[in-house]
Parts: structure tokens; sequence; C-alpha cells
């Protein structure tokens, strides 16, 4: 497996470019790179000249999380100031605007089936579920509170909720707090099922593994990625490498890969049998803040693609074989 | 034949087969000799007929051939007959074989001729049919079909292959060839073509049951179990109870589990064997007789008992519970381990010859015999366990497996050695066998043999997991430095997750200061999973949750570990009992808990086992407990200890020892304990920091000595930096005077440092803070200059301050705004500080690393806020601002009680309180505004509430109310001359004339309190009257007023503008060349004072110039002021007068001043596109029409 670099635009944003997600293909156009950045615009590109297709505004402060709907034809983004707006990609047309209260929002993920968005709720140590059909909120999922001596000890600040997954099957739920732990949900019932344990500073980023729906990746501040048996709550894997805080991961699509984005400004591809990096892509300039697998799909049998963005303003295309 | 017709008629049945038969007949009849329409009425006969017809059908097709030998299908038909009706073997041959000699692509006769051979039992004839046949065509698909699967039986595989391609080509819809390609392809090892043909069979049927097996077969072999076990799984669907389905599902997933094993996921491993044990039990069910069934059942339960792990829950304090669970969790064990041997003996029952079904037997018996913990008797008896691998060695003596095997399971020295060294004669390459030996001379102390051993076994396989071990153990008694010997442990952990490699990794890293890896995390998880009954894996468990500050997780580690030593293990030594007990105490310590951490050190002392860190847990809790008296008597015996210690920890010791001292007893006996302490107890860095944090509180300076000789232990340049900061700190406290922090000093110490360490953050950052905090001067735009704002790593290193916070909170607090953003106002500081949107994304930048950050939260809101202010509170950014500060309400640290968190909150009332006014929401305005008055601040911050609610009154003309906060105002004072501009603002604006004079009284007495208020109030307050005369036309007075604004104060480009623009008004009144020459004068001062270029300025320069006749002056004045506004903003006016000026200069002048570049038309043109409502553009207009 390797990378090969293929396209970089400078200065794709005015600003820090802060997520990025692939919207699947559709039978109409192949699949298009969706990015949010800090100069309060989204932008859609084309693969894999990345070409600009359009600019999408009307975030008043920086956007901070990106996510497509499996079917293609939907997309969210999200600002720090928690509204979300839901928009039609081909038209640009605005479908709901979300507003979350006085939460935050942060990660968001799509479930498989396409009927609930997942949104990891901040400092309301929750997941709130929004259901696709009428876009009202479904479901809070929220984290228990720990038993302690002094349940007012800034638990709830620390169990603020950063990322969030679904399991490739859709039944499973994971979400990753500042204090670094994982909690698992049953999404049929509902319920809160087990924490996974360590990470010991805020975890930034999580995917489930495309093919196996017990495995979880998880990036954390501490600067490693670990690989998890999320049924099992059993640590199964850590993989160092990083030197600074890993913000984002992102399992390739034949689950033999994952790939992470960070703060020492690199972008590594890990070998999952051999848990090592197998290489490191060094032509970002800052912080590296989203990398993203091209979902399979989208008429002919077509090669990998991996998207990274900066805060150095830029995008980067690379091949993935 | 009638007959039939009628029967048929009868039936109901159309009209054209009698049609037709009599027609055939009648041309028979017709024409006696022609085959064709004898074979016609045959084929009809034969087609429509009843049984009896068949034989006068066979008739016509008789006497057809006979008058048409070269028509096949007569001779099929012929053959058919004699085969099925008048069964006559052999003419049914003979006819069949003309046929397809005749026609060799007819697959029915063919079909038909090999059926017969083959029942006939011919098959060597069939496959030379079938040879001749496709030898004949390569059309005649029947042939070679029927040639590919006689192939596939005869087991001739590449010729099969070839036969079944080409009649594929044929039929590519037959699942029955793509199955026997993909056959034939498997035996010829060709694994992904056998893959692919099998899957294009399942795609033509669904069910084929033999295709999914083989490949799911294949798929094992390959090793993608995965995809195997999916293969299998589809394959018991269709037919459950396919016994080689079920056989490829257990095994598969037995393959799967043991993948898992080695990556850890023992949770995961024994879910999916307890999977396959079902299933393989149900197989056993069906075909009992099976031996590898059941030794596949044995080789599940053995693979389950060794990875089935122990599951940690939340059992809190209750011990019984935590028993019983260890206890289950033995019992499935054991039980898996007994039903494996159960399972392994009926394999051996059904299979005795197989030798290493003894061995299996044997390793089982092993493993429960060690479960049990019965391994003490007799030394001369055999056990059973060795008694039959010495079975499996009679069958086959020299397998070096058994051998290996016999050396492992034995326990006689002797016997292993000569075991081990007995399967290496047999396998010289036998790596195992190397780390075995390795392991048995590492044991008997012959080190230099065993690490030759275990050198030999790495480097014939360095995928076993042993020797890294055994090299690990090595290399930590033989070298200092544990790395090393970490990094081999960490590679066996990773190759081979059993909890002895585990415990080990964690304890060299805690030698090694690994502790806080996850690598090592993980594998102590691990290792508490397999091994829950020994106290060990906890302690080490409970260390590493230390390492990565999750005390409670900790406590409850260190908690189960003694659980597990009173429950299970009895013969753990006293010290490492201890351990855990100080482990404990420390950890309860860190949450908080320090009753039940000074329990823990009691019992300890009672049994005085306490050592050095004990006594110092022991202290702390003690001093946490308020016992201050038991605390010092317990630092006073840590501290007749000291001088035996090593270094490092008498640093600790010593540095903790001051420290409690200092808390308990106070500063002075602090200052005499370490006057009294050898000068050697203060040589390391550590102690240099405590001493000189003592000496920074010590006004007397007696430690000046000690202080001085302890600063050269400082290495570093990080200690360095941070020593200065100390010193810095302390220059704050040591030059304060009333109050007020020695600022000055402070900053002049930490700019000499920062000329020697100009790389130091944390020094720009301390410098921008004090700076910030320093009420006195301007120094706003310098303290945001001088430190930079950076990400990651950096931000962990913290100081006092951290950069985004000097940032944010310096944009706030410059008054000065508009510098990026000229659109909205236009700037005279002339500083010319770079803030504004910059600022705000920075924060930005922060808050999107650190959501939780309620500090970043807080100064992007007042950061916003500025910006809404500076674009007079746009409706989107009052939303925004809105949306944040409720987000900020609902943070926990607002609901805190000191005094930053209620100065915060208070300032978050106000801009709500501001941005509700901004809307027009009064009443929320004035809630807010309530609500932050009734926080328990000092006077002069409350001050601004009740301004702010004195504009909301205003605002909703409540005179009464409006009234009422005034005086309040009044009463609180504030030393901020701005709040004063604002009354007296107020007070004039809604003629609060009683009031107004108390507020000359008041200001008149704050102003003597404060000299700062003094200087910067008047010129400001002559400021505001000038602009209250100017309002109401008095404008002799405003010029007064202004004029001696402009004399009190500083050079202000605004202030000069108005009483420019003052003289101006007075001037056209008064037709006084005396004001207009003041006029030009302010305006001049104006003009060059300003950094940036004040618009209106230069136009009302150029006015009066023109007036007084330079025209010169208006024209260039004109021009200066074209650039003095941003394109996009400049006023219709302007427009106008460069029309004037594009008028003048027509005339032999140069071409590239900017007035030229279009025609006056144009400029009028443009200036009536900006402003259509002004009839003098028009006119003018009209008359420039006119002329050209």
């Amino acid at each position: 497996m390797k990378l090969a670099g293929l396209k970089s635009v400078e200065n794709a944003h005015e600003e820090s470019v802060w997520a990025a997600t692939w919207v699947p293909a559709t039978d109409n156009r192949p699949s298009l790179l969706l990015t949010g950045s800090l100069d309060e615009t989204v932008k859609l590109w084309k693969s894999d000249e990345l070409d600009l297709e359009r600019t999408n505004t009307g975030h008043c402060l920086g956007v901070v999380s990106v996510a497509a709907h499996p079917s293609g034809f939907i997309a969210a983004s999200a600002s720090l100031d928690s509204f979300v707006r839901v928009f039609e990609v081909d038209s640009n047309s605005t479908i709901a605007t979300l507003e979350a209260p006085p939460s935050e929002v942060w990660q968001m993920r799509f479930n498989p089936e396409g009927t609930m968005l997942a949104v990891a709720g901040g400092g309301s140590a929750s997941i709130k579920l929004w259901d696709t059909n009428t876009w009202k909120l479904a479901a809070t999922l929220s984290i228990p509170r720990p038993e302690g001596p002094k349940p007012t000890d800034k638990t709830a600040s620390k169990k603020f909720v950063l990322s969030v997954a679904w399991s490739v099957d859709g039944r499973r739920l994971a979400c990753g707090s500042m204090d670094g732990t994982i909690s698992v949900f049953d999404v049929a019932r509902a319920k809160f099922l087990h924490h996974l344990e360590g990470h010991f500073m805020p975890v930034r980023s999580l995917v489930y593994s495309p093919v196996e729906p017990r495995l979880l990746f998880s990036a954390s501040d501490d600067a490693h990625v670990h690989m998890y048996d999320a049924e099992g709550k059993t640590l199964i894997g850590a993989m160092s490498g990083h030197s600074s805080w890993v913000l984002s991961v992102d399992a390739s699509p034949d689950g033999t890969a994952v790939a992470t984005g960070s703060s020492d400004r690199t972008v590594r591809l890990w070998d999952l049998n051999m848990r090592t990096a197998v290489q490191t892509m060094t032509n970002h300039s800052d912080q590296v803040w989203a990398v993203a697998f091209r979902p399979p799909g989208g008429g002919a049998v077509r090669s990998g693609r991996l998207a990274s963005v900066s805060d150095d303003k830029s995008i980067s295309l690379y091949d993935y074989s | 034949m009638e007959e039939v017709a009628v029967e048929k008629e009868h039936e109901g049945e159309s009209e054209t087969p009698r049609v037709s038969a009599r027609q055939l007949q009648e041309a028979v009849d017709a024409h006696p000799d022609d085959p064709s329409s004898h074979f016609k009425l045959g084929i009809f006969m034969w087609e429509n007929g009843g049984s009896h017809d068949k034989g006068a059908a066979a008739d016509h097709f008789l006497k057809s051939a006979k008058l048409d030998p070269g028509n096949a299908a007569a001779f099929k038909y012929l053959g058919h007959y004699y085969a099925t009706f008048s069964v006559d073997i052999e003419r049914a041959l003979k006819c069949y074989q003309r046929a397809v000699s005749l026609d060799v692509d007819d697959f029915h006769s063919g079909e038909a001729l090999c059926d017969l051979l083959h029942h006939q039992g011919k098959e060597s004839l069939e496959v030379a049919v079938c040879r001749e046949a496709s030898s004949k065509s390569p059309r005649a698909f029947w042939a070679f079909r029927r040639l590919g699967y006689l192939q596939v039986y005869q087991k001739k595989w590449t010729e099969a292959v070839l036969s079944l391609q080409h009649a594929i080509r044929g039929y590519p819809h037959c699942a029955d060839l793509w199955e026997a390609l993909g056959l034939a392809y498997q035996r010829l090892g060709r694994f992904t073509a056998a893959i692919k043909s099998y899957a294009r069979a399942i795609e033509i049927e669904g069910d084929r049951i033999l295709a999914r097996v083989e490949s799911g077969n294949i798929f094992l072999m390959l090793g993608l179990l995965k995809k195997g076990v999916e293969h299998f799984r589809q394959a018991l669907e269709i037919s459950p109870k396919s016994i080689t389905a079920q056989f490829g599902l257990s095994s598969g997933l037995l393959g799967l589990a043991k993948e898992y094993i080695n990556r850890g996921a023992f949770k995961w491993a024994s879910f999916l064997l307890e999977e396959a044990s079902k299933v393989a039990r149900g197989s056993t069910h069906l075909a009992a007789n099976s031996s590898c069934i059941w030794k596949l059942l044995g080789d599940i339960q053995h693979t389950y008992a060794k990875c089935y792990p122990w599951m940690e829950e939340d059992w809190g304090q209750c011990s019984e519970s935590f028993r019983t669970s260890i206890l289950s969790w033995k019992q499935t064990r054991s039980l898996a381990l007994f039903s494996a041997k159960c399972s392994y003996q009926q394999a051996l029952h059904l299979a005795p010859w197989e030798a290493n079904i003894y061995t299996d037997i044997a390793i089982t018996l092993d493993i429960i015999s060690s479960l049990n913990d019965d391994s003490g008797f007799g030394f001369n008896s055999w056990q059973i366990s060795e008694k039959m691998t010495l079975g499996a060695l009679m069958l086959e003596g020299d397998n070096h497996e058994f051998w290996v095997a016999m050396g492992c399971i034995s326990n006689h020295d002797a016997l292993k050695q000569h075991a081990f060294i007995r399967a290496l004669q047999l396998d010289g390459s036998l790596a195992g066998a190397w780390a075995y030996l390795g392991k048995l001379y590492w044991n008997r102390s012959e080190k230099q043999l065993a690490r030759q051993a275990f050198d030999y076994a790495r480097s014939i396989d360095p995928s076993l997991a042993l020797p890294w071990a055994g090299m690990s153990a090595d290399l930590n008694i033989r070298e200092s430095s544990s790395d090393e010997a970490f990094e081999s442990c960490l590679r066996a952990a990773q190759i081979l997750p059993v909890a002895e490699f585990q415990i080990g990794l964690a304890k060299l890293s805690l030698h090694a200061g690994h502790l806080s890896s996850p690598q090592v995390f993980g594998a102590i998880r691990q290792a508490v999973q397999l091994a829950p009954c020994y106290p060990e894996s906890y302690n080490l468990n409970g260390l590493a949750f230390e390492a990565q500050l999750d005390y409670q997780s900790a406590v409850a580690a260190y908690r189960l570990a003694h659980l597990t030593i009173s429950h299970f293990s009895d013969r753990v030594p006293r010290s490492h009992v201890r351990d855990i007990s100080i482990n404990l105490a420390r950890s309860l310590c860190m949450v908080g808990n320090f009753f039940e951490a000074l329990q823990e050190c009691e019992n300890l002392s009672k049994e005085g086992m306490l050592d050095i860190e004990g006594l110092q847990v022991y202290a702390f809790s003690l001093w946490k407990l308020g016992k201050n008296d038991e605390a010092l008597s317990i630092v006073r015996t840590l501290a007749s200890g000291i001088s035996a210690m090593e270094s490092t920890r008498m640093a600790a010791s010593v540095g903790f020892i001051c420290r409690l001292l200092c808390s308990i007893s106070g500063l002075d006996s602090t200052i005499n304990s370490i006057m009294k302490m050898p000068a050697n107890f203060f040589q390391s860095s550590k102690m240099s920091f405590v001493v000189a944090a003592v000496h920074a509180l010590d006004s007397c300076e007696r430690l000046e000595s000690i202080v001085l000789s302890s600063r050269s232990c400082l290495q570093s340049h990080e200690e360095i930096t941070r020593m200065h900061i100390l010193i810095t700190l302390s220059k704050l406290i040591k030059y304060q005077t009333n109050n007020c922090l020695g600022f000055l000093n402070g900053v002049m110490h930490l700019r000499k440092a920062l000329h020697a360490y100009p790389n130091s953050n944390l020094i720009r950052n301390l410098l921008g803070y004090l700076l910030l905090s320093n009420e006195e001067g301007d120094d706003n735009h310098i303290a945001t200059r001088c430190c930079n704002m950076f990400y990651g790593l950096d931000q962990q290193n913290k100081g006092l301050k951290s950069a985004y916070e000097i940032h944010g909170a310096g944009a706030v607090a410059c008054y000065t705004i508009g510098t990026s953003h000229p659109r909205f106002s236009f700037p005279t500081c002339s500083y010319q500080c770079q803030n504004g949107i910059g600022t705000i994304r920075q924060l930005q930048k922060c808050l999107r690393q650190e959501p939780w950050n309620c500090d970043v939260q807080y100064l992007l809101i007042l950061n916003i806020l500025q910006k809404a202010r500076e674009e007079r509170f746009p409706c989107h950014l009052r939303a925004t601002i809105e949306r944040l500060i409720l987000v900020a309400f609902s943070n926990e640290p607002y609901f805190e009680k000191d005094t930053s968190h209620r100065y915060k909150k208070f300032q978050l009332l106000l801009c709500a309180s501001e941005i509700s006014l901004q809307g027009g929401g009064q009443i929320k305005c004035i809630n807010y505004a309530k609500a932050a008055s009734s926080i328990s601040l000092p006077e002069m911050y409350l001050f601004y509430a009740h301004l702010l609610l004195c504009r909301a009154y205003a605002a909703e003309n409540d005179s009464n109310n409006l009234r009422k906060e005034f005086i309040k105002c009044l009463d609180l004072k504030t030393d901020n001359y701005l709040g004063w501009v604002c009354l007296k603002s107020i007070a004039s604006g809604y003629e609060l004339h009683d009031e107004s004079n108390i507020l000359e009284l008041s200001f008149k007495k704050c102003s003597l309190e404060s000299k700062n208020l003094q200087h910067m109030v008047i010129p400001l307050s002559s400021l505001v009257d000038g602009l209250i005369s100017f309002r109401s036309q008095d404008f002799m007075a405003a010029e007064k007023y202004f004029a001696q604004a402009c004399s009190l104060g500083h050079d202000d480009g605004c202030l000069l503008l108005c009483h420019g623009v003052t003289c101006m008004e007075l001037a056209k009144q008064l037709c006084s060349s005396h004001f207009l020459r003041l006029a030009v004068s302010s305006l001049l001062k104006a003009q060059v004072i300003s950094v940036v270029p004040i618009p209106i300025v230069s136009i009302i320069l150029a006015q009066v110039e023109g007036s007084l006749g330079l025209k010169e002056n208006w024209e260039s004045g004109l021009r200066f002021e074209w650039f003095s506004w941003p394109p996009d903003m400049r006023p219709a006016e302007l427009l106008f007068q460069m029309h004037l000026l594009a008028k003048q200069s027509k005339v032999g002048s140069d071409q590239l001043r900017v007035e030229l570049c279009q025609s006056p038309l144009r400029w009028v043109l443009r200036a009536i596109h900006v402003n259509p409502s002004c009839m003098r553009y028009w006119k003018v207009v009209q008359s420039l029409w006119n002329e050209g």
C-alpha cells in the first residue's frame, strides 16, 4: 500500500481548512470533495483536478465539521456557533437548519443507512441524533456521569464530546471525549454500553473499520492511534509515530490501512497488520485537520483517493493503492 | 390416425394438429417417396401422439431414414424410440452413433448416446465418442461438456480445464460447468481462477453448495479467513446439515480466533470460539465417528480455555462478587479444558494411529494440572501427560515436534534437555526448540548457554516471541539502561500476548519511564484479563493509570490487587503488599480521599513498613486533614532519614519538607529550617526553585546566599527561563506599593531576560501579561506585539497566561478600532496595532483546538462584540454573540464563586445586555443589566451595569428610573474617564439638570483623587461640552470648548477636525477671516498628525483655503481627500467636487492626475449615481450637457 501525491491546491480557502469529507457519487456525477474552513465558507471540489465546483456561504463563524449523506444528495456543515446547515449538494438549497440547544456541535456523521445524523454534542456530554426525514431531534445519547466522591468536579467539561463514529452495520455508535475515554452506544436501544480506555488526552477523531463492525480506530492528542475491539472493550493495538496531536483518522475502504493527520504537519499511512506507519507525507506546512478516503463506487472500478486539509489553507489529494 | 384426431377434438384442443395431421398424411400419401414428408409426419406423431403412436412414428422415421440416409434427426428419433420404447439398446446405439456422425453439433443425440454408454458402463467408449465429436467440430459443445465432466471424474485436471473452458463458450450459463471448472482449477492449484469460477457458478445459481464450500476451503487455505467463514456460513444457510461446511466454518472461526488472540482481542476470539464450538459440536452429532471433527472440537475448546478473558466490571467495594467472578472465570476455563480433553480422547479412540492426538491430550493434561496447581507429586513417577507424549513418540519417534512437546511437558530437567537436543538433532533449524532450550538454561542460571540458544532461535525465526523475551530478561540483568530490554520485551509481547510477557513489559517500562505509552497500557490491561488472580497485574495496571493521570481508576486497580492477595494468593511477599498499599495511599491522595489514604498509611506504620515515600504520603494526608502536629512529627522522622538517601530522592524529600513546613508553620520557621540545613541539600535544580520561591516571599532577604548558590545548578535553557519568571514574580511582590504590584520592575527584568532568551515564549507571554495588567500606560499594543500566537504542543507548556489570552485581551482593551477595516471607521490612534479580524480568527483557531476552553470562548465573545460595535451592531453578529453567550452561561465555571469567574460572568451579562439594547430589546437589556449589577464585585465594576441601565431607561424614556440609576452611578463612581463622559452626555441628552450639577461636583472630587483622570477627562469633557453646544447650534460656545480641549489634551485628529468645522461654521455665519485662519491651522494640524488620513479633513481644508483664495491648495487638498477614502465608500459630494477639479485643470496639465481619468460630465454622473436625490447635481449635468 502506498500514497502518491496527485494534486495540491494552495490557498484553497482564505483561512485554515478545518474539515473535509467525500460526497459519494450519484448517477449523474462522480464523488465530490467537501471542505469547510475558518473563512466561514464550505467548498465543493471536483476530483481529480480539484476544480472548485461551488462555494457555499452563510455561516457566521468558522466551519468545524462537514458530513455527507451516503446517498450523495445531501450534506451538512456546522460552524462554531452550533448552527448545522443541511443542504442539497447539487443545488445548494437549504433543506434544514438545525440549531443545537446551548451546547455545541463538533464532528457529525450520517449513519450508513442515511436515516440519522449523529452530532458530537460537545459540552452536553452526549451525542444528538437527528432524524433525516423530519430533521427533528430523534434521540440524545448521554454519557453516564462517573460515580465519584465529587460529582461536580468538572466532570461534565471533562466529558466534552469531540468525535463520533458509526459502525459499518449501523448498530453501534462511538464517541470520543476530552478526557480520553471513548463511549460505545447501542443505537437500537439508545443505550450506553461501555467505555474504552487507553487514551488520556482528548480523542479528536474516531472511525470504525469499513469491513469489520467491531473494529474501531481512534486518534488522540496523546499522539497515538489506537485500535479497539469495541465490543470486547479491549485495546488491541496502539500505533506510535506522530510527534504531536493526532487530529484526524480515516480507514481505507478495503480495511487494511488507516490514514491520519496530525499537528506535526504530516499525513501518515499505517499498515494495520504491521501496526506501523508505512508512509509519511510532509507536504503540508501546518497542522492537518482532516483526512478522508474516497468511498468506493461511482460507476467503473476506480482507484483509491485520499484527501487531506490543513491550517496552511491548502488541500492535497493522493492516490492510494 | 382418425381416432387420435377425434380424441384431440374431444379434449378441446386447437384445430391445427388435426388439420396438419391430415395434411401431412395426405402429403405422405401423395408422395410416398418423399423422405421429408415422412419425417414431418413422424415428428408430428412423435410429438403429439400417445405412447402407442410412437411405433407408427418410428415407422415413418425408418422410411424417411431409408429414403434419405443423411437425415440425422430421423436417426435421432429412431434412437429415442429404440432406447425408450422398444428397448433395443444396440439398435439405439447404432442409430445415435449414426445421428452423431451425421450431425456432430446435435447435443440431443450426442447426450443420449453418451447416456446409453454410461449406463452400460462403457466409459472409455463414451470418452472416445466425445473426443471424436469434439475433434470434429468446435461447436459440439455437448461433447466438450461431457468430456470435461469425464475428465474431472478421471482427475485429468489439465485436460478437463481445456474441455470445460471450451464447453463454457457454448453454455455460459451452466452453473455445473463453472463449478467443475472451479474444481479443476482448485486441484491444479490455481486458486484465484478457481475462486472466480466458483463465484460465477454461485452467481448463476445461488444455492451451489459445492462451490461455496470449496471456495471457503480455498479462502481458508489462502489465509483469508473472514471470506472463508462467510462462504461457509452461506453454505450452511442452504444446507444446514452439511458436515463439510460445518467443519469448514468451525475451523475458519478457529483460525480467525487465533488471529485475534495474537492481536490481544481475547473477548472477540472467545466470542468466535463459542460459535465455532457450537458448530463443531453439532457436526459431532451428525458424524460421531469422524476423528478429525473431534480433534477440531478439542482444538477449539483448548484454544477457548487459553484465551477466555476475565472481564473487569464495576464491583465497587464488594469483594465477594469479585471473588465469585474470578471463580466463575476459572471454572469456565477448566470446563473448556476438560471437554477438550474428552474430545481429544474421542478422536484418539476413533483413530488410535494418529500420533499427534497423543500430544494434544498430553498438552491439555499439562495445562489442567498447572491450573489446579497440583504439580507437587513425586518426581519419580511418570505423569500421565508425559506418558501420553511417549505414546506419540512410540508411534513416530522421528517427529521433532513430539520431542519438543515432550521437553515442554516433562518435569525432569535432564529429560527436558534430552528431548530438546533430540529434537534439534532431528532438525537443527528448529527455532522453538532452541528457544525452549534457552529458557531451560536460563532457569538453570547458565546464562551464557541460554544467551547462545536464544540467539540461535532468534536468527532462525525472528517472529518467535520467547527468544525476544529471553533477550529482554538477559539485557535487563546485564545492563543498567533498560531501553533495549524494554524494546525486546515489547516485541515479545506484541508477537505473543501472554500475561507473563505483558507483566514483564510493564515492569520494564516502570524503570524505563514508558509507563504512559499506550502499548504498555494495552498490554497490562490484557494481562489483567488473562491473569486476574495475580496481584501484580493489578498493581502495574494501577501504575499505568497513574501515569495517565487517571487516579480514580488507579485506586480501583490497587484495591483489586489487595482483594486478589486476600482471596487467591497467600504467598505474596510482605514488601509487595506494602508497595501496593503505598501506591493506593498516594492515588487516594490524588483523588482527594485523604482520610482513607491516612488509614492505609496508619496500617502500614503499625506494621512498621513505611518507607520514605510512605512517610511523605502519610505527612501529606495528615496535613490535608488538618492534623498539623502529627504531620510535623512525621516530617521530623522523614528529615532524620534524609542524609542516608540517594541524591534524587533527597531532593524530592527536602523539597517536600520545605513546602509542608511553609504551609504548616509559616514562612519564618521554614526559612529558619532551611538555614539550618546543610548546603549540599540544595544542589539540585528542583531545590533551587523551592528555595527561590520561599525567598521571593521573604521580605528580609535571609536566604540570599543559599538562593544564589543553588542557582548554579540550573542547566537547561528551560529551567533558566523558568527561574527568570520566578524572579520576575518575586520582584512584582517585593516592589509593590500600596496594592499595586511592582509592574515596572517586573517588566524591566523580563526585558533583560528576553534579550538573553529571545526564543522563550514563556517570558514573552508573561511580559505581555504584565504590560496588559499595568493600567498606567498605553501598553496594550506592545503587549500584543511581544508575544507570538503558537499552537499545538506549545500550548501544553503553559505559563501563567498563554499567548491567545494576551492577544484576545489586548485586542479588547485597545480602544482604537477599525485599523483592519476602514469601511466602518477611521482610526486616529498613532500606535496602529494589528488587531481586529485577525484576533477573532486566531481565537476561533484556539477554540477549534480546545473547544472546552471557556477562556477562549469568553475572549471570542468580547472580540466579536468589539467587531459588532465597529460595524454598528449588524443583525447577524448580534445573533452570533447572543448564541455564544448562551453557550457560555451553560458552562460550569460560571457557577463558581471566585472573583475572576464572577467578573467574567458580569462582563458576559453586560455584553448580552448591550446586544439586547442594540437590538431594541430594552426589557431583556434591563434584565441582563440588573442581573449583572447584582453580582458581588467591587463598585467600580458595578458602575458599568448601572450605566447600561441608564442607557436602557433613556431608550425607554423612563425618566424616573433613569434619574435613579444616574444617581446610583454617581454614587458608585468610576476612575475611567469614558464613564464620566458617558454620564455627561446622558445628562445633557436627557436634560437631567439637577443631576448634572451633582455630576460636576462628584467628578471634581474624583478627579482630585486620581491624577490620571484629571489628565484625561478635562479635554474630553470639553469635547463633550463642545459637541453638545454644536448640536444646539451654539457655535461660539462650541468653538470655545473645542479650543479648550485642543489646548489641554494631546493632539487628536478628531478634536482638531471638530474645532476646524466649528470655526468654518462661525466664519460662514460671521464672515470673519479670523475664524477661517483658525480653521486652517486646526485642520492643517489634523492632517499632519493623523497617521491614517481622516476623511473630510482635507476637503474642508481645501474649501477653507479655496475661500481664502489659495486655489493651488484647494486642488491638492481635494486630491488628497480623494485618496483618504476607501474606493467603495467615496461620497457623492466628493465625486461632484472632483468634477470641478477636472474642469479647472483641463487645460495643459499632465495626464497623470486623478481627476483627469474621466470627463467632468462622468464625474457628475457618478455623483448622481451615488446620490440621485440631490437637485444640484442634476442641474450641473444639464448645464454640462448644454455646453457639450
